[in-house]
């Protein structure tokens, strides 16, 4: 074998170069590998490096100012003062403490020499008292009593220590023992106490200076921030976790939002990014959450991070993971412009959130824009549907009922023929059985429509209803609107359709020849522009209405713009609707599905009379629809103020506009074309239109529109766009923020909500109805924000906001608020101002023109007293044309016409918003003596305060001026406990309120008028402002013409002090 | 839309299909590489059959080989210390893979929403390719048992000892051909197809071609009886039937003619026996029915040649 080989490559072929670099890229990966454990896949350890790093700068650097803050506090006078008393007290203390404690410690060593003799011979008697309790017979007892006898007159010499330092040797007897070890115990126990009372006067001087040091001190103590320092200096990289099991939340989000951890930055100490030393756009997740509050009550060791923000919890590897922007999290962390989205998973049922401006607007505009009238939301006005579902149960019942009418008497017939009595008998039995049944029937029928009625009232539709469009409309302005919705009124809650000619005429024909004749209006004469103007800028319809297009608009954006309102309504109609909104031409039978006329009354020789007291149909049967189904309340303006009202409107208009003429709306080939295209824009969701009152809606549903898959949204030909991040061009103007992708839920509805057929991009036969709404990109987000929100929740039902006490009352209420935009005149929440505040005639000193605030207004008026108000604010049932409490605010209480169930909502949300008990229970009021009668007149008229003078009377010479309510209100409208507060301090109820305060001041527990008295009060003793109160609630009308004629003259001048 | 690299990246990138497109690279590659070595190695057979007093002596079998080199050579360490090389080369290549992909963890099921294109992982996707030309009891069940039992039997049909530890083409002519056109072609070309190929809606997408949800293809399949007008159900059985007979009969005797095409064959042939050659005559016949059944689908718009109540060819 060992032949020439040398050149054979098997054998002689080096590997030594590839094993090296292959055993060296080995060892490269390897250490790949473990950097990769270590750091790559662990991002949140180099955070967590680079945060204590700056946290440590950030607190070495505080840690100076604070200890000059300190410092400063310190050194400051009243510190100072504070601790110079505290130290002035402990040394006047000093000296006596001193003795005391010279004196306790001779006591205590007397005690405990005596202590040791005492306890021996204490020892030693009870031992035979014991022997004596014990003896078995009279002669031992006597002997033993004898013993016991003796070794109380045993004599033991003391060796005592004296106050001198000596030692004195005492002998004594056990009484005398006894006597002197309890009087050593005694004096022990009282100069314990009197150094405790010493030293306590001392430390309460003390905390008074460490209360007022933390009082002035913002932030932590310079101590404080040294353990901060010395934790976060320990701070061992780890995954910092909330863990809720029963929720399934594992969420791991502060392992780089380190801040957020209030382990290792307490709430106390907010830090920022600037604090820390990056830049606003720097990446470092390092901040303290924006909102503590909102912490406070969600707290993250329940609530963890993701429910609220999305974003994948458990996820630590990458930003992009942990935030679930990726293909496979379905829940992404939602952007900052749609971050209250998240409160919508489990708040879906507040209509208004505190804290949640854009979740609320975006709510608040789902039901303005018309959004919910076609799209069904659970939870949003659905009146409608249970209506329609009401309806047909009553429509069931009805043939049910007429099958057994006619069975009935076939039966009886029956009965008649038979031949054998038992027969007979069990057929009449039938008989009568059925006619219970069709009772049965009658009153089951009888309270679906008792429901119905209800909820008859509380439908609302969002647009007007088309059976009036004959009379209230000009007809050439119709298919102008139709085509031309946003131009006519750019900020109309109408969307524009994408109507083709053809389309737009067929519709106005339909509408057009569908609508109600007659009976028209009544012909009015013209009334008083200038009049007119002035009533429609006082009276408060300017809290939904504008007037003025664009910048210049002017009023509120609840209901229609009516800068152009001229050119499209009829002037008869139009005093008719100011005079009541609600009036109907005809009412409508729902059961039977026809308008009422005249004609049908006359049937059954009834007049042609319907309103909220006649809303029966004229056979008896059904309750039927007696108002338009429009939020518009009444603002019971007489007839020839709402002539003046009308006829300013009608001067409202674009003097060049004109219309051509519109001949083919009479062309009845239109009406079953315009038809078929009304029904499928759905029409009939927003307006009122004859023969399509059951339609339903015709959107899909948004419930959970925020958790539909993506591949259940159909972007069509943009998906691939979309994926890539290319806004198609008929966007570009949108303003929608650009991102490296928009295929996802956001960019689906972003876009949509842009341009509502964007998605039939490049489509031969476009399909998406969905008109377009006037939104602004404001409106938009959100929008956005709360159909993002709008999800199946992740956590268990048990998180979901579903309160059932009076924090219900709240949530309900808020429906019915936003529904008739209370909150257009009345200041319901802090901080939020009505519409009419912000209203140029209500600028400057105008308190008292404007509608009260209702902050704690249910602490304020009786509950009862509240629900008659809201059903007829001008509480009369005569005298309408006038406000019920304050006659003198030219702005008028409107009537609303709520159905019973919405009053309850209103009058529970009121109380349950001001924290009142259910039910309320007047309290009683101790009687007047006549003294105390006379006292309280001299309060009330007192030249000081007259009362009268602001407050109205009733009597039309002086309420003229007054600016204040009636005081025969008093005792069927407020809350005594209210009214004692209002007097005492109206200022902190209402700010900037006319009526004076500082009327009483306080004079040891009770109140006292704070004025010249009358000799008569000498000598009384309590309580003046209650004394005022008791006297307001039991004042008569008599009693107080009396007062009128002391009282000064009024003046339009609010009484000051 | 043409021209979509973006598409085609995403497509390549996929970690799920990191093996495919490395299978692309790789199987071309080492055929090339075995290929050169069977050729060099065919050459020395021949220099050896050519002189017998040198094949006694020295016989190698593989190339290089020149005269006074070792007719062997030891395992350990000229073997071992290659493989030893190549476990740390696939060690290295392991675990940067491990490193830089992550395993293709998707969302949570959804039972209301399946995946579309529904792809099965990537060795399984010849099978799924296959739906598209059989039913699925065909291409489902019955194929895959056929492939199995047949990798079985190789062994038992194959007796010819030449080519064991050695390259050669010109000895194994027959087998080779079998694996180009039964592995190469018909699996790993029908894997790569439903990786690069199939889209949403399993439909054909040729590569830069956006994977497009929505796009609508007109296509209709014919059964081949309806071809020829027959409608009638029993006679269109009895129809499939006769033709499916007919292609076994043809393509029996294809194949028959290919392995007595020349001496060397007709020798192998000869050594077999009537058993062994039914069973490699049917197992080859089933083999080429699949591209068979593939032309006729794609270029024919044939959906089933034999359709019975009870399963469809």
């Amino acid at each position: 074998m060992a032949e020439n080989h040398n050149d054979d490559p098997i054998l002689k072929k080096s590997f030594t170069l590839a094993l090296l670099i292959s055993s060296f890229l080995l060892i490269l990966t390897l250490a790949w590998s473990l950097y990769q454990e270590m750091f790559g896949l662990r991002p949140w350890r180099g955070y967590q490096a680079t945060f204590v790093e700056s946290y440590t700068k950030y607190l070495k650097k505080e840690m100076p100012k604070q200890k000059s803050a300190e410092d400063a506090i310190k050194q400051s006078a009243e510190y100072q003062k504070l601790l110079a008393d505290a130290t002035a007290a402990g040394q006047a203390a000093d000296s006596r403490v001193k003795e005391i404690a010279a004196e306790r410690s001779f006591v205590d060593k007397r005690l405990q020499v005596l202590m040791d003799t005492f306890t021996t011979e204490r020892g030693r008697v009870t031992a035979l008292e014991y022997a004596v309790e014990t003896a078995g017979s009279d002669s031992a007892r006597k002997s033993r009593l004898k013993d016991v006898e003796e070794a109380k007159n045993n004599k033991t010499t003391v060796e005592l220590p004296t106050q001198d330092g000596k030692v004195e040797k005492v002998t004594m007897n056990y009484d005398q023992l006894l006597a002197e070890f309890l009087r050593l115990k005694g004096r022990q126990a009282s100069l314990g106490a009197e150094q405790g009372t010493l030293l306590n006067t001392v430390r309460e001087l003390r905390q008074q200076a460490d209360v007022y040091f933390k009082d002035h001190l913002s932030g932590l103590t310079e101590d404080q921030l040294r353990s901060l320092l010395t934790a976060a200096q320990k701070l061992d990289p780890s995954i910092h976790q909330i863990n809720v099991g029963g929720a399934g939340l594992v969420d791991r989000c502060q392992s780089c939002h380190i801040a957020m951890d209030s382990k290792v930055v307490p709430v106390n100490l907010p830090i920022s990014k600037a604090d820390l030393g990056f830049a606003e756009n720097n990446n470092a997740p390092f901040a303290s959450h924006p909102n503590p509050e909102l912490l406070r009550i969600h707290d993250p060791e329940k609530f963890g991070c993701s429910p609220c923000h999305g974003g994948n919890g458990r996820a630590i590897n990458s930003v992009e993971q942990g935030h679930g922007r990726y293909e496979h999290w379905l829940w992404p962390l939602y952007y900052k412009e749609n971050v209250e989205a998240g409160c919508q998973s489990c708040h879906a049922a507040d209509m208004v959130l505190e804290q949640a401006t854009t979740l609320n607007r975006g709510k608040e505009l789902f039901r303005l824009k018309g959004c919910v009238s076609c799209h069904r939301y659970e939870g949003f006005d659905n009146e409608g549907e249970q209506l329609l579902a009401a309806r047909q149960q009553v429509r069931t019942l009805e043939t049910r009922k007429k099958d057994l009418e006619l069975e009935i008497p076939r039966i009886t017939e029956q009965g008649n023929q038979a031949t054998e009595n038992a027969i007979a008998n069990r057929l009449y039995q039938k008989a009568s059985d059925l006619r219970v049944t069709t009772a049965k029937i009658d009153a089951q029928i009888e309270q679906l429509d008792r429901r119905a009625a209800s909820l008859m009232r509380e439908e609302k539709k969002l647009g007007p209803s088309l059976k009036e469009a004959k009379m209230k409309l000009v007809k050439e302005w119709i298919p102008y609107w139709l085509a031309n919705t946003h131009t006519f009124r750019p900020t109309t809650k109408m969307p524009q359709f994408r109507l083709k000619p053809e389309e737009v005429q067929a519709i106005a024909a339909f509408v057009w020849q569908n609508a109600l004749t007659g009976p028209l209006p009544p012909k009015q004469n013209p009334g008083n522009v200038a009049h007119g103007k002035e009533l429609f800028e006082t009276r408060g319809c300017m809290a939904c209405h504008a007037v003025g297009e664009g910048q210049n608009a002017v009023g509120g954006t609840f209901a229609a713009n009516l800068t152009r309102v001229g050119e499209k309504a009829n002037y008869d109609y139009l005093v008719r609707w100011v005079h009541n909104p609600r009036e109907r031409t005809r009412p409508y039978d729902p059961i039977a599905r026809v308008d009422l006329g005249p004609e049908d009354y006359a049937k059954f020789n009834k007049p042609f009379v319907f309103d909220l007291e006649n809303t029966r149909s004229p056979d008896d049967k059904h309750e039927v629809q007696v108002q338009l189904p429009t939020v518009m309340p009444m603002l019971r303006l007489s007839v020839e103020d709402s002539r003046d009202v009308a006829s300013y409107l009608i001067t409202l208009k674009n003097p060049d506009a004109s219309y051509s003429s519109a001949d083919f709306m009479d062309d009845p080939k239109l009406k079953d074309r315009g038809r078929a295209l009304v029904k499928n824009y759905g029409c009939a969701s927003c307006h009122e239109i004859s023969g399509l009152e059951d339609e339903g809606r015709i959107g899909t549903e948004l419930t959970a529109e925020g958790s539909k898959p993506i591949e259940r949204l159909d972007f069509a030909l943009l998906t691939e766009d979309a994926k890539y991040g290319k806004l198609p061009h008929d966007l570009s103007g949108a303003g929608i923020p650009k991102r490296e992708s928009w295929y996802d839920q956001k960019g689906f509805f972003e876009a949509k909500l842009s341009q509502t057929n964007i998605f039939d991009t490049g489509k031969l036969n476009p399909q998406l109805k969905m008109p377009q709404p006037a939104l602004d990109a404001a409106d938009r987000e959100a929008l956005v924000t709360f159909l993002l929100g709008s999800v199946d929740p992740q956590l268990p039902q048990s998180y979901v906001y579903k309160p059932g006490d009076t924090r219900r009352d709240i949530q309900e209420g808020w429906w019915v608020v936003s529904k008739y935009n209370c909150m257009g005149c009345h200041n319901l929440r802090v901080g939020q101002l009505s519409v009419l505040s912000g209203l140029p005639q209500y600028q400057g000193d105008t308190k008292d023109k404007l509608p009260p605030q209702l902050i704690g207004e249910g602490a304020r008026v009786d509950p009862a007293w509240l629900q008659r108000f809201l059903e007829n604010p001008a509480l009369s049932a005569t005298d309408t044309n006038r406000n019920g409490v304050r006659s003198y605010l030219a702005v008028r209480m409107p009537t609303f016409s709520f159905s019973d169930g919405e009053i309850q909502k209103l009058v529970r949300f009121f109380a349950a918003y001001a924290s009142q008990q259910v039910p309320y229970v007047p309290p009683r009021l101790d009687p007047l003596t006549v003294a105390e009668r006379a006292m309280a007149r001299q309060l009330f008229t007192h030249p000081a305060a007259p009362c009268l003078k602001c407050h109205a009377t009733g009597v039309p010479a002086h309420d003229a001026t007054a600016i204040a309510p009636n005081f025969l209100l008093v005792h069927e409208r407020l809350k005594p406990a209210w009214t004692y507060r209002w007097i005492i301090d109206p200022a902190r109820i209402a700010p900037g309120t006319a009526m004076p305060s500082g009327l009483f001041r306080k004079e040891g527990d009770h109140m006292v008028f704070n004025g010249p008295l009358p000799a008569s009060f000498h000598g009384y003793t309590k309580d003046q402002a209650d004394l005022l109160v008791r006297y307001m609630f039991q004042l008569t009308a008599e009693e107080q013409r009396t007062l009128m004629s002391h009282s000064p003259a009024p003046s339009s001048k609010p009484a000051g002090k | 839309m043409w021209g979509d690299w973006h598409q085609l990246w995403e497509i390549m990138s996929t970690p799920d299909n990191v093996p495919i497109v490395a299978m692309l690279f790789l199987v071309p590659f080492y055929l090339w590489y075995w290929h050169r070595q069977a050729v060099a190695t065919d050459g020395l057979i021949t220099q050896l059959e050519a002189d017998p007093a040198l094949a006694k002596t020295h016989h190698r079998k593989v190339f290089p080989w020149k005269q006074g080199w070792d007719r062997e050579v030891h395992t350990w360490p000229y073997l071992m210390r290659v493989e030893f090389l190549a476990a740390i080369i696939i060690t290295v290549i392991l675990m940067i893979w491990a490193i830089t992909l992550n395993a293709p963890l998707e969302e949570p099921a959804n039972p209301n929403l399946t995946m579309n294109p529904a792809k099965a992982p990537w060795y399984f996707l010849g099978l799924q390719e296959m739906l598209v030309y059989f039913d699925p009891w065909i291409a489902g069940v019955i194929m895959p048992t056929i492939i199995i039992v047949g990798l079985m039997v190789i062994p038992y049909i194959d007796e010819n000892p030449l080519g064991n530890g050695y390259y050669t083409y010109k000895q194994r002519k027959f087998a080779i051909w079998t694996y180009l056109i039964g592995y190469v072609f018909l699996w790993m070309v029908m894997i790569a197809i439903g990786t690069i190929i199939r889209g949403p809606g399993w439909g054909w997408f040729w590569p830069t071609q956006t994977w497009d949800h929505n796009r609508l293809v007109f296509e209709v399949n014919r059964d081949l009886h309806t071809l020829f007008g027959i409608h009638n159900r029993l006679i269109a059985g009895i129809f499939g039937g006769v033709v499916v007979l007919l292609y076994f009969v043809v393509a029996g005797y294809c194949v028959h003619l290919i392995c007595t095409a020349n001496s060397f064959t007709r020798k192998i042939y000869k050594r077999m026996s009537l058993f062994q050659i039914v069973t490699m005559n049917l197992l080859l016949v089933l083999m080429i029915s699949l591209p068979v059944k593939i032309a006729l689908r794609l270029l024919l718009r044939i959906k089933y040649v034999w359709v019975t109540p009870w399963f469809n060819v």
